[in-house]
């Protein structure tokens, strides 16, 4: 019979430093992701950049607040605001707010991109699923590093999670973990969680400029029907119709869906109520979410070709196209987002038709990614003047 | 009184934070000093659970 009294201290005294040991090495990797800085160049349209806190004080200092940068023409016209990040485990949407920052012309209007709408949310990584920290966009300078975070709030910012989160204004019981969620947070308060005092500072920032058009992109698994698709708030339904049927006849396949008007805190819904601006969410493929793929890679991340996701697309199971030859590769997803955009502004113009929110602007779309790869539209921090580089 | 209920949330965030080291810390006590489940399993699952709570209490994770 073993004898646990013998030995007993020393041996806990082992064990314990082992547990330590164990979380030294987590600690680095979390702290990895949380201090690492992604470097955007932007582009000589950049204007300024101001904090989100300028337009909401009380998120100052916090985990939140977040780098938005404007590109004003000086002539008067329309605006966007664009948003990435708002999950930042969908990182294409991050990656196209750089190539927008990066490449960005304005001839008439001004532009404000904010690349992590939720920086808070981009500084941990998605628990339990053995996401890779990184992924790494080729360049000809060498592999370009971003952060692949979480879908919500980092619990170091925002803590505990109630058991029901109630969506204000509605009322309506939303999952808890959604009170950490941005993108279940809209119209957002002033009093309110973290989260939703930072949906609030977004909205004040979309009331204040009095934003023509606001844009939130996002990434959905392949078995979700809302993928590949606009989401669009009522006031921009019939912009989006035609942009994506203009989009599917030119480019890729896209669809489009008319915001719901009982599933509340979306910004296609809440954000587009309690403001003036015409809102859109836009979905892209994103292979890496699916709960059916593979093994989670980076190379997952940046190609999307995975054997699971073919077998189910070749049973039917999926609501986008998928060939695992050509994958979901971040070009393309990066592309669908910029291209998607255009789309949107062409139609905004078309159907406003009026001359003081009319936006004129241009920056790579689907074609010229396809036609020269993702990393050639992002400039090199080491040669360009410091005064445009930036760290997120 | 917005800025009364942030201050409250704030507080109650720095709390659960020190209850979470509470916790480490008994934990660390059931390790060295229980009574039962005197076994090595129980001293391998006592010592693997400090984990998760020393990572928040120190900010980590």
């Amino acid at each position: 019979m073993f004898d646990y009294e013998k030995y007993k201290t020393p041996r806990k005294i082992v064990l314990l430093l082992l547990a330590l040991a164990l979380a030294g090495f987590g600690a680095r990797e979390f702290t990895e992701l949380r201090t690492m800085k992604e470097t955007v160049v932007v582009s000589d349209a950049f204007t300024k950049m101001v904090m989100l806190s300028d337009y909401f004080p009380p998120i100052k200092g916090t985990g939140v607040d977040t780098p938005v940068y404007i590109y004003d023409s000086g002539v008067p016209g329309g605006s966007m605001f664009y948003l990435g990040g708002t999950h930042p485990y969908e990182p294409a949407t991050m990656l196209s707010a750089y190539v927008m920052m990066e490449n960005l012309k304005v001839e008439k209007g001004r532009v404000f991109i904010c690349p992590h709408a939720n920086m808070s949310a981009s500084t941990v990584g998605m628990l339990g699923n053995a996401y890779p920290k990184f992924l790494h966009v080729e360049t000809a300078f060498g592999p370009k590093p971003y952060r692949i975070g979480d879908r919500n709030t980092s619990p170091l910012d925002q803590w505990p999670d109630p058991f029901t989160y109630v969506h204000y204004p509605s009322g309506q019981n939303l999952d808890y973990t959604d009170a950490r969620n941005l993108n279940r947070t809209y119209p957002g308060r002033p009093d309110g969680n973290l989260t939703e005092q930072l949906t609030f500072a977004i909205m004040e920032l979309n009331r204040k400029e009095k934003i023509t058009l606001f844009v939130d992109a996002h990434e959905a698994s392949l078995m979700y029907p809302v993928v590949s698709t606009y989401v669009a708030h009522d006031r921009a339904l019939d912009m989006a119709m035609m942009a994506s049927m203009m989009l599917s006849a030119t480019e890729f396949p896209m669809k489009c869906e008319a915001s719901p008007k009982n599933l509340r805190g979306l910004s296609h819904r809440d954000a587009g109520d309690f403001c003036d601006s015409l809102v859109i969410l836009m979905e892209t493929p994103e292979p890496f979410i699916d709960r059916v793929a593979g093994k989670i890679t980076e190379k997952l991340m940046m190609d999307g070709k995975d054997e699971f996701l073919q077998t189910a697309a070749e049973h039917g199971l999926l609501f986008t196209d998928y060939d695992i030859s050509v994958g979901c590769p971040m070009w393309d997803r990066v592309g669908r987002h910029l291209s998607g955009a255009l789309a949107m502004i062409q139609q905004m113009n078309d159907f406003l038709m009026e001359p003081e929110k009319e936006l004129q602007l241009s920056f790579p779309n689907y074609s010229d990614l396809k036609e020269h790869g993702l990393g050639h539209f992002l400039n090199d921090p080491a040669k360009a003047d410091p005064a445009k580089v930036f760290l997120n | 009184m917005e800025e009364l209920l942030r201050v409250s949330n704030e507080i109650i965030h720095q709390i659960y934070f020190v209850l979470a080291g509470l916790c480490g810390l008994v934990l660390l006590r059931g390790l060295f000093s229980r009574n039962t489940r005197k076994t090595i399993v129980y001293d391998i699952v006592y010592a693997y659970t400090i984990i998760p709570f020393l990572l928040r209490a120190l900010h980590i994770k």
